[in-house]
Formats: structure tokens, C-alpha cells, sequence
């Protein structure tokens, strides 16, 4: 039996004969088991912590909300239209994070909050969702948070059951009343509200020094990320898996000033990234809010008790034409209903599209999805780094 | 012997290449323009195309009640072929099988047949199809929709009953289970010159043995929709005038 530091020194020792980030990450961070569910229920209501003084540099950490995944896919099921809500739920997986992108800065506690389609190696914070469930009356995801050193902040489930009071009538809107985005509140805000204050919670049990570390590393994971080769050494794995700051250049070293151009340019780019997905949550908010009044009114439906009362075991013994007919009809509308359902989703598809491709056609230059662009967006970066500093040997 | 098999297989030569002939032209002839090929994605099953307005034809159609007397009248037959073979009435005594009749308590066949009616009252269907879905539209029911790949699909389930459908060779089926077992199987079937349309409803209660009532459907022109509209969320159905439209 070899010690835990033992096989994590010779596991680092390995990683440097493989591509040092991508095995960087997958040493510090092993895949982590999805939190439990906690019990179907309404959470309590929770009031978002928000800043009441300024608060230092160290404590404004940059956060990087990456596009949720999603558990549900039509392979789970073999249903016709089991396509419709899978499309739904990858539109929410861009759409969710937007939520909790406002309200982590409505809480006034953080530096620069962006929703980002893939992990970023310039951000402190990265936070990644997991949505199990999501209609209009339940709420189930997994928030998993690290920073840019590899600790674990955050890894929980949370979840929220919504009722009909809170879709409010302004809901149902025509297109004589719009939705009123400033007044609504989303059914779900206290999941956001709570894991906006866990984060802060999080945050505070770390020590101003930590928390400056966590912005260095940062730095040098984007440093490496474009110029591996100068700055492979700046970086190290502790024992514990995390990493720390082994060399830091002088604040007047030209190459760390260069990569900090490039950074500010990187920046620039995942704001334009952030305000594309702002836009689409702009544009889907309405539909979204109406769709989800609708899924609720359909659960509702199908568990009240007017169609509970026609459970099997009350269905009567008698087998006249009457009694036939009556069955076959119970059948058909509860079919019918669902139908018109589907149409709803359909609809929501078809009125949320164009939002999804002006996101995927936004930047000039790049094609492909909001991912693809970013990957090319972060490749244009590398190859401007390498053209510039060829041009300064003296510099390496 | 030799000279005429010779013989023979020179015809048969000849016969070939007159046959090959006109398919090689015709080959040859759509070679010209690659595009208007159909492409062939092997992915995808072939299905009969069901797609187009079908309105019943009364003339081919089954008439209920002609075919529960049908039926009646069968049964009747078969129990008189039995007194006859048996030496006593026993035998029917001891469960044997009868066409139409119900068994474990199940609806009888005069309830099914009625049943059989009410569900099939329709006059016209209206079928899409795509390189993935069938959907049978029918006045005042809910529409019939199943994929073209192989395999039972489930298409519906909920405390009411459940439908699964699939294809049995170029016949589209689904089957629904509604409470106490009462189940409804629709057969779709479309004639080889694509103008006929065959619906079998085959009702059956407990196990009993299945009422069947044949619908039969014609193709009809219906006119071109004036607008094309598409479904969405807050504005309803959104319509623009159609671009066939003169």
C-alpha cells in the first residue's frame, strides 16, 4: 500500500511526459459523482445576499458560468416526439445560466460574471450545471463550482417546486400586453438566490492571501494556455491536488505584459460572448416564461383529481357499449391534451429558432456554433501571441 | 441436341438485351441530369408513402352491423357444426372456442362492433408523411403519429391507456391498450397504385377474439392550403399567404 502522497508525487511525475494542462486537469480534478437529490419540496424562501461596502480587489473574483449540460436526451425514451423537450432542454442549458449569471450580479459580490460556452482558462471561477429536471413546477440541478486552483467551492444539488402563483396573470400575455421583463421574478430565484449565497459562503471561508492566489494562478493557467512553452514552469501541483504558483515573471516582464494585451483582447471577446447569450436570454425569456406556465398546467392536469378519479381501478366493470365509449373518449382527450401539448413545445421551438441561430451566426469571421467560434476565437489568440513574440526574440 | 440449346440461348441472349435495352436508355437518360436522382439514404427504411387526402369510400367499406351479423351468423354456424359432431351439447358447455364470442367476462361482440363504429366514424384523413414520421389526422380523434423506423415505438402512454405502433411489412399499426384490456388495433395498409387506403380496426376485450371492421379510403385532391403557418408560443399560430398560391 503506497501513501496518498506517494501515488499523487508519481501520478505528477507521469503527467509530465503527457500534454501538461489537459492532464494538469485531469489529475486535480477527478470526475466528481452527481450530489444526491434532496427531497422533493419546496424551498424555503431565500433573500439574495448582497454587498453592503466595496470590497477589496481579492474578493471581486472574475466568474465564469459555462453552458449547463442536461441528463435528458431522447435516447432515454423511445417516444415519438421525445425530440421537442430534448430541444427544449438544450436551449435551457443556455438559458439557465443566464439566470444565475444575473443574480450572481445582483448580488453585487464578484468582479466580472459571463456565461461562456466551454471551460476558460482566464476566469477565477468556473461554474458548471447539471439540469436533471426542469418544467414548469420542478426545478432539479447540480452546481459544481472550482476556482482556478482546482478547489471544490460548490457541489450540490439544489431544487425548487413551483406553483401556479408563481406564473402571475401578466404571464399570459397578448400582443396588446408584453411580458414585463423588469417585473417578473423567476419561479425558481430562490435556487439562484441560494447558490449565489452559497458561493459567497464559500468564498468567505477563505483566507484575503487564498484569494489572491486563486487570481495568479489564474493568470498563469492563461498564460500557459497561449504560450505553454514559457510559461510551463510557472505552475505546480501541490499534494492535495490543487495547484499553486511555482515562478511568477516580474510585473515588468515584456512577455507577461504581452500576455496580458492578449488577455485584455480575450476578455473583450468572452463580453461580446456573454452579451450574444444575454441577448438570446433576452429574446427566449418570453416564450420560455409562457412555456413553462403551460408544462405546469399540463402537470397540473395530469395529477388533478379529476383525472385521478379515472384511475384504472375506478374505471367501471360494466362492459356496454356506454361504458366502452366513455373509456375510448377518456383515452382520446387525454391524448388530444397532450397533443396539444407537444404543439406548444413545437411552438416554443419554432419561435425561440431564429434567437439560436443569430447566436451561432454572431461573430464575423468565425462559423459553426457559439463553442466552435470560441475554440477558433482562442486558436486566432494563440497564433497572435506567436506572431508577435517571434517578432521580439529578446524577449523569450 | 447441342445445336439447338446453342440455339436457345441465343434467343434467350436476344430476349435479354431487348429487355436491357429500353432500362439502359432510361438509365442513361436520367444519367443526364445527376440532380433530379432521388437519393437513396439506406439509413432510412422504405415505407409505403400514405401521405396525401383520403375520403371514405361507403361502396368498399365494411358496414357494421353487416359484419357483426356476419359474424353472428358465423358463430352460429360453428355451434351448430359442433351439436352436430358432438354426441351431447356438452362440448360447447366446456369452453370451447367460438368465433366472436367473448370470454372472461370481456365486452361482448355486439358492444365491440359498436365500439368499432363509434371510433371509425370519421370520413376523411389527412396523412403527412416525412422521412420520419407518419401522422394520420382524423376529424374529432387524436391524431395517429409513429415513426418510419423499424421497431414497436411507444407514441402515447397515460392512466387512460397506451398506444405503441410499428410496422408489419408495409403495414402501419398501432395498437392501443385502453383499461380492463380492452384493446384497438389500427392497420393501415395503402393499395400498390397508391389510390387506395386500407384501414382495419380490430377490436378485442380480455382476450377475447377481435372484431374487425375494414375502412376503406380514396385519394382525393384537397386544395392547396392558402397560408403556411407555423406554430408558436405567445403570438399562436403564425400564418403567412402561401408561395404556391398565384
Amino acid at each position: 500500500m503506497t501513501s496518498l502522497p506517494h501515488k499523487l508525487l508519481r501520478c505528477s511525475q507521469q503527467l509530465a511526459l503527457l500534454t501538461w494542462f489537459g492532464a494538469l486537469v485531469a489529475c486535480a480534478q477527478p470526475p466528481a459523482p452527481p450530489p444526491e437529490r434532496p427531497a422533493l419540496a419546496p424551498t424555503a424562501p431565500v433573500a439574495l445576499q448582497l454587498a453592503s461596502a466595496s470590497l477589496p480587489t481579492s474578493a471581486l473574483l472574475d466568474i465564469g458560468v459555462v453552458v449547463f449540460t442536461s441528463t435528458v436526451s431522447a435516447e432515454q425514451t423511445r417516444d415519438a416526439n421525445a425530440w421537442l423537450f430534448t430541444e427544449i432542454s438544450r436551449k435551457e442549458t443556455q438559458y439557465l445560466p443566464y439566470v444565475l449569471h444575473n443574480t450572481l450580479i445582483a448580488s453585487n459580490q464578484w468582479g466580472a460574471v459571463r456565461v461562456l460556452p466551454e471551460n476558460d482558462p482566464s476566469v477565477d471561477l468556473l461554474v458548471h450545471g447539471t439540469i436533471f429536471q426542469s418544467d414548469g413546477e420542478v426545478l432539479d440541478l447540480a452546481i459544481r463550482t472550482t476556482d482556478s486552483t482546482g478547489r471544490e467551492w460548490l457541489n450540490k444539488r439544489y431544487m425548487e417546486v413551483a406553483a401556479m402563483s408563481d406564473y402571475p396573470d401578466t404571464t399570459r400575455f397578448t400582443p396588446g400586453r408584453r411580458f414585463e421583463a423588469n417585473n417578473f421574478i423567476d419561479p425558481f430565484q430562490d435556487v439562484y438566490d441560494l447558490i449565489a449565497n452559497d458561493l459567497q459562503a464559500a468564498r468567505n471561508a477563505i483566507d484575503a492571501g487564498a484569494l489572491a492566489e486563486i487570481q495568479l494562478v489564474a493568470e498563469m493557467l492563461y498564460a500557459n494556455d497561449i504560450a505553454p512553452d514559457a510559461f510551463a514552469h510557472s505552475l505546480q501541483i501541490n499534494a492535495d491536488g490543487t495547484r499553486s504558483v511555482a515562478s511568477l515573471p516580474a510585473d515588468d516582464d515584456p512577455m507577461r505584459k504581452r500576455i496580458e494585451e492578449i488577455r485584455l483582447r480575450h476578455y473583450l471577446f468572452i463580453d461580446t460572448v456573454d452579451d450574444y447569450y444575454r441577448a438570446l436570454y433576452d429574446e427566449m425569456q418570453p416564450a420560455y416564461v409562457l412555456w413553462r406556465r403551460f408544462s405546469l398546467e399540463q402537470i397540473q392536469i395530469e395529477t388533478s383529481d379529476r383525472l385521478r378519479e379515472f384511475e384504472p381501478a375506478n374505471y367501471s366493470d360494466s362492459n356496454n357499449y356506454l361504458s366502452l365509449t366513455q373509456r375510448y373518449d377518456r383515452y382520446k382527450w387525454s391524448k388530444i391534451y397532450e397533443q396539444e401539448f407537444t404543439e406548444l413545445a413545437s411552438g416554443f421551438n419554432n419561435e425561440i429558432a431564429p434567437a439560436i441561430l443569430e447566436l451561432n451566426q454572431q461573430v464575423h469571421g468565425l462559423s459553426g456554433s457559439m463553442e466552435s467560434q470560441y475554440r477558433q476565437w482562442r486558436g486566432i489568440l494563440q497564433d497572435i501571441f506567436r506572431l508577435e513574440t517571434d517578432s521580439i526574440p529578446a524577449s523569450r | 441436341m447441342g445445336h439447338k440449346s446453342q440455339q436457345s440461348r441465343t434467343r434467350r441472349g436476344w430476349l435479354l438485351l431487348w429487355c436491357w435495352l429500353p432500362l439502359c436508355w432510361s438509365q442513361i437518360g436520367t444519367a443526364q441530369d445527376p440532380d433530379a436522382l432521388p437519393k437513396l439514404n439506406l439509413e432510412q427504411p422504405l415505407r409505403p408513402i400514405f401521405a396525401g387526402s383520403w375520403e371514405r369510400d361507403f361502396i368498399r367499406s365494411d358496414n357494421w352491423e353487416t359484419e357483426l351479423n356476419r359474424v353472428l351468423l358465423m358463430r352460429e354456424e360453428a355451434i351448430d357444426r359442433l351439436r352436430r359432431s358432438s354426441s351431447s351439447d356438452s362440448a360447447i358447455n366446456q369452453g370451447a372456442s367460438l368465433p366472436g364470442s367473448g370470454r372472461r367476462g370481456g365486452a361482448n361482440v355486439m358492444e365491440l362492433a359498436r365500439l368499432a363504429e363509434y371510433i371509425s366514424r370519421q370520413t376523411t384523413l389527412r396523412i403527412t408523411q416525412t422521412r420520419f414520421e407518419v401522422r394520420i389526422e382524423r376529424e374529432g380523434d387524436a391524431t395517429l403519429i409513429c415513426s418510419v423506423e423499424d421497431g414497436a415505438t411507444s407514441s402515447f402512454s397515460s392512466v387512460h391507456g397506451s398506444e405503441t405502433c410499428g410496422w408489419d411489412r408495409n403495414q402501419l399499426m398501432f395498437q392501443t391498450r385502453l383499461p380492463d384490456d380492452l384493446i384497438i388495433l389500427h392497420r393501415f395498409s395503402v393499395s400498390s397504385d397508391g389510390q387506395l387506403l386500407s384501414m382495419v380496426i380490430s377490436l378485442s376485450s380480455r382476450g377475447s377474439d377481435p372484431f374487425n371492421l375494414r375502412q376503406s379510403f380514396n385519394r382525393y385532391n384537397a386544395p392547396a392550403d392558402e397560408f403556411d403557418c407555423t406554430q408558436t408560443i405567445s403570438r399562436g399560430r403564425s400564418c403567412s399567404q402561401s408561395a404556391t398560391q398565384p
